[in-house]
Parts: C-alpha cells; structure tokens; sequence
C-alpha cells in the first residue's frame, strides 16, 4: 500500500470513527452525569444521549444527523517531510468518509449571492461539506499526527470571537468567556455543553487554540480554568436538553497561548455539543512515510 | 420516567391536555420541516394556499429536523425561520412543534393560543433512526434535506416545555 492510500484509508475510516463513537472519557462523563442528576427529565435526556451512543457505535449510525463541517489539525514533526501529494490524500480520504457514512449532504450550491442566500439549492453529495483550511503546527518529534473533529451547526449559532479587557486578572478573563457560555447553554438546546474555548492575540488564534482545545481536551483530566468553567455553567441549572438539572456541562476544554501587551485578550468560545468533541487521531512516522515514500507505488 | 402514548393525528382535546414536563412518545405519521420548508409553509397559509398540505397539518407534529440519509436530529428551534413560523403554523392546525432549544415568550403566547404545545427531544440520530418506519417526501423537493418530508415514527420521545402560554 502506498503512502497515499494509507493515509486516504486512515482519514476515511477517521471520519466513521468520529462520526459514530464516544471515547471513554466520554461515556464516563456521562454515566457520572446521570448519577449526579437529581432532575427526572434531565436525567431521562441523559439516558437517551447514553443509549445513543449505544446504538450508534453497535450499528455504525452518525451520533447526529448534524454530522458537521469537517476539521483537520496537523501536528508535524520537525523530522517529518510533508508533500501536497499526502495531504491531497488525507482530503480524499475525507471525502470518502463522509460518502461512506454517508455524513449530511448539506453543501450550498451556486454563486456567491445564491451562496449566501441558500437559493441555488443543495448537492446531494456528502463530500460537497468541504474541510476549511488545515491548522499546521509543528512540534518536537518525528511524527504526523492527524485529527480530524467534525463540527455541528448548532454550537456555531452561540458561539463567540471577541476581545475581554483582563484589568490585570486572569480569572477575569476566564470568568467572562464562562459567562458566554453560560448564557449559550440556556439557548442551545443541545446540553450538556462543553465550553471550547481558546485565549490569544488575534482571532485567528484565539480560534485555532479554541480547536486545539477540542483536539486535546479530556473530560477525565481538568484544570481549574477548565473547573471554573464548567461550574459557572452547571450553576445555571439549565440542564439536559434545556430541562432544569445540576448537569449542563460536562466538562470544558480551555486552551490559552501566547499573550501580547495590551489590555485585552482575545477569547474564542466555542459551546461544543452533547456528542462532542466528535474527533479521531491518527500518527504516521517520519521513517513510516520515508520508507513508503522511497518503496514508491 | 413514564412516556404516554401519542397516535397521530393528534386532537385538540389530546394537545390542551398536554403538561408542561410530560413525556410522550409518538407514533404515526409526522412532518418534517426547518429554515427552508417552514417559511414557505407560512406564507402559503397566509396566502390560503396550502391545499392539500392543509390535511397534513391538521393534528399534525412538526419535527425541527432536516431528513437525510444522515437521519434526523433536533435542530434549534429558535433560530428565526422557525421560531416565526409556529404561531402561524399552530393556526392552521399543528397542535406539536418538536425541536430544540428555548423559544420567546411572545412565540409561546401566539402558540398557547391555539392550544398547541412546544417539545424537546435529545440529540440522539442514532436512537431516532431506529424508530423511523417509513420517510416521504411531501414538498419543496428543491431544498434537498431542508424539504418537507411525513415520516412515518414508532416511538419518538419528546418532553412537553412549554404549553398554556407557559414555558418550563
């Protein structure tokens, strides 16, 4: 097999990974969820999202219909050599994926006033839901590590791109993008959330630490930034799916990076949904694609 | 918890005695419509000119939702497309508005008023898939996944949040 089909087969089978699975931290959250619910209907929304999950890993059905816009984040090691030749594959992989699934054929057709304005109808094609630009990082080792998170709709309504002035305390910062989850939470639907969100020096950054904190972000393992999150939006009492209940959300992932001097910060806040983080990674080595590179097709 | 037994269509008498907090799950026939089919809906019924679209929406329940082969899901209910069209939409006869999120007070008095009631149902593809028994589609065939479709359901849940003018 070459380099490209293996990589193709990889992100191919990534997007049905993300699409129909929780990771273990995942059900844990949940199951620890429901055993601290003390409200009936939130508790009978939780039972459901659990069973859910069930079902769609047993029989390879989406998590949600909303199957999202798919995302990739590249960690590349400094020993790694990445041509356009892998990453054309990785995005056809992607596109075979989401044929597969098949994900939801929700791509807009037409000029970019029929764009804009949904009047040039739909392709029925699934692959039609195009990635955006790729996030490259480079990183000590002599890896390609590849993640893939597929992003739904409706945490794209509430979310958030805008500055916060510190006033020289950290925890102001934080405590003001958790407000906006807060009140995020309350219109979603969705719940419980867990607040994405990234701090930096423009919103570019801001938003690809937001991503990066999806990429890593682990509901077993939390901060206290992340902790103090999750607790302003759990003290809303919104609930499961809106239903009143001490669980909206299960947990948060914050990313902060580098800071500027200036009196503001740039916060991105993302209130990623009950089936996320919808996500799967996978690692080539650097001697791996060398020695498939060299063998040639 | 307990889910009473809803057979579609659903009387006037059967939505006004529905409770803020009351769980159900619903079985027949239901239409399936969000931010391209409902506006259209609307304006037809503004403009009396639903025809035979009026039969399906006597007693009906409209699902929030996009119908793929990707199934279905809740989508949020209070985005504009949607949230403006269930008043109108209550008078003509759609007595369950199915979907996600927290709709305005003004929508829940414009809704309560012709004894319809607005329910949520979790986000759960997988579990609804496995209760679709047949899927049609109805109208505006155009908009591809945004289309109005009847779905023939065994069994989807949903929890009453607001009704008689009251939201949970």
């Amino acid at each position: 097999m070459t380099v490209r089909d293996r990589v193709r087969e990889l992100a191919r089978a990534a997007v049905i990974t993300a699409e129909t699975t929780f990771r273990s931290d995942q059900y844990r959250a949940y199951e620890r969820a429901r055993e601290r619910e003390t409200g009936d209907g939130a508790r009978w929304a939780l039972e459901a999202m659990l069973e859910n999950a069930r079902i769609a890993e047993k029989k390879g059905y989406p998590l949600c219909d909303d199957t999202g816009i798919p995302h990739l984040f590249l960690e590349v090691g400094e020993g790694v050599t990445l041509g356009g030749d892998v990453l054309t594959a990785l995005l056809e992989g992607v596109a075979d994926g989401q044929r597969a699934l098949p994900t939801r054929p929700m791509g807009v057709l037409g000029s970019v006033p029929e764009r804009l304005s949904q009047s040039g109808g739909l392709s029925d094609d699934p692959a039609a839901v195009v990635p955006p630009a790729m996030v490259v990082k480079v990183v000590p080792g002599a890896e390609l590590r590849i993640t893939l998170m597929m992003m739904g709709g409706g945490p794209e309504i509430r979310g958030k791109t805008f500055r916060v002035f510190h006033e020289r305390s950290a925890e102001k910062v934080i405590r003001e993008a958790a407000n906006w989850a807060a009140e995020a939470a309350g219109q979603l639907g969705c719940t419980p959330i867990i607040p994405s969100i990234g701090i930096g020096r423009t919103h570019y950054e801001a938003t690809t630490l937001m991503l990066e904190a999806i990429k890593d972000g682990d509901l077993d393992r939390q901060s206290d930034l992340e902790k103090l999150v999750t607790d302003t939006v759990n003290a809303t009492g919104t609930g499961a799916i809106g239903l009143r209940g001490s669980v909206t959300a299960l947990g948060s992932f914050v990313r902060v990076g580098p800071a500027r001097a200036s009196g503001i910060r740039v916060v991105c806040m993302r209130p990623s949904c009950a089936v996320d983080p919808r996500r799967a990674t996978f690692v080539l080595s650097a001697s791996d694609l060398q020695e498939r590179r060299s063998a040639g097709p | 918890m307990e889910l009473i037994r809803l057979e579609t269509p659903i009387t006037a008498a059967t939505a006004r005695a529905l409770l803020l907090g009351q769980a159900f799950a619903i079985h027949g026939k239901i239409l399936c419509g969000r931010d391209a089919a409902l506006p259209r809906l609307v304006k037809m019924a503004a403009a009396g000119q639903l025809g035979d679209l009026a039969r399906h929406l006597e007693g009906s329940v409209i699902f929030h939702t996009a119908v793929s082969p990707a199934g279905i899901g809740p989508t949020s209910s209070n985005k504009v497309e949607i949230e403006s069209s269930i008043a109108p939409l209550s008078a003509v006869g759609v007595r369950i508005h199915l979907g996600k999120g927290a709709i305005s007070a003004e929508t829940v008095r414009g809704m309560s008023a012709h004894g319809s009631v607005f329910a949520v149902t979790p986000p759960a593809t997988a579990l609804l898939m496995d209760r679709i028994v047949s899927r049609k589609l109805l109208a505006f065939p155009e908009e591809g996944m945004e289309a109005l479709w009847e779905l023939e359901v065994s069994g989807i849940p949903g929890i009453v949040v607001a009704a008689h003018g009251v939201t949970r």
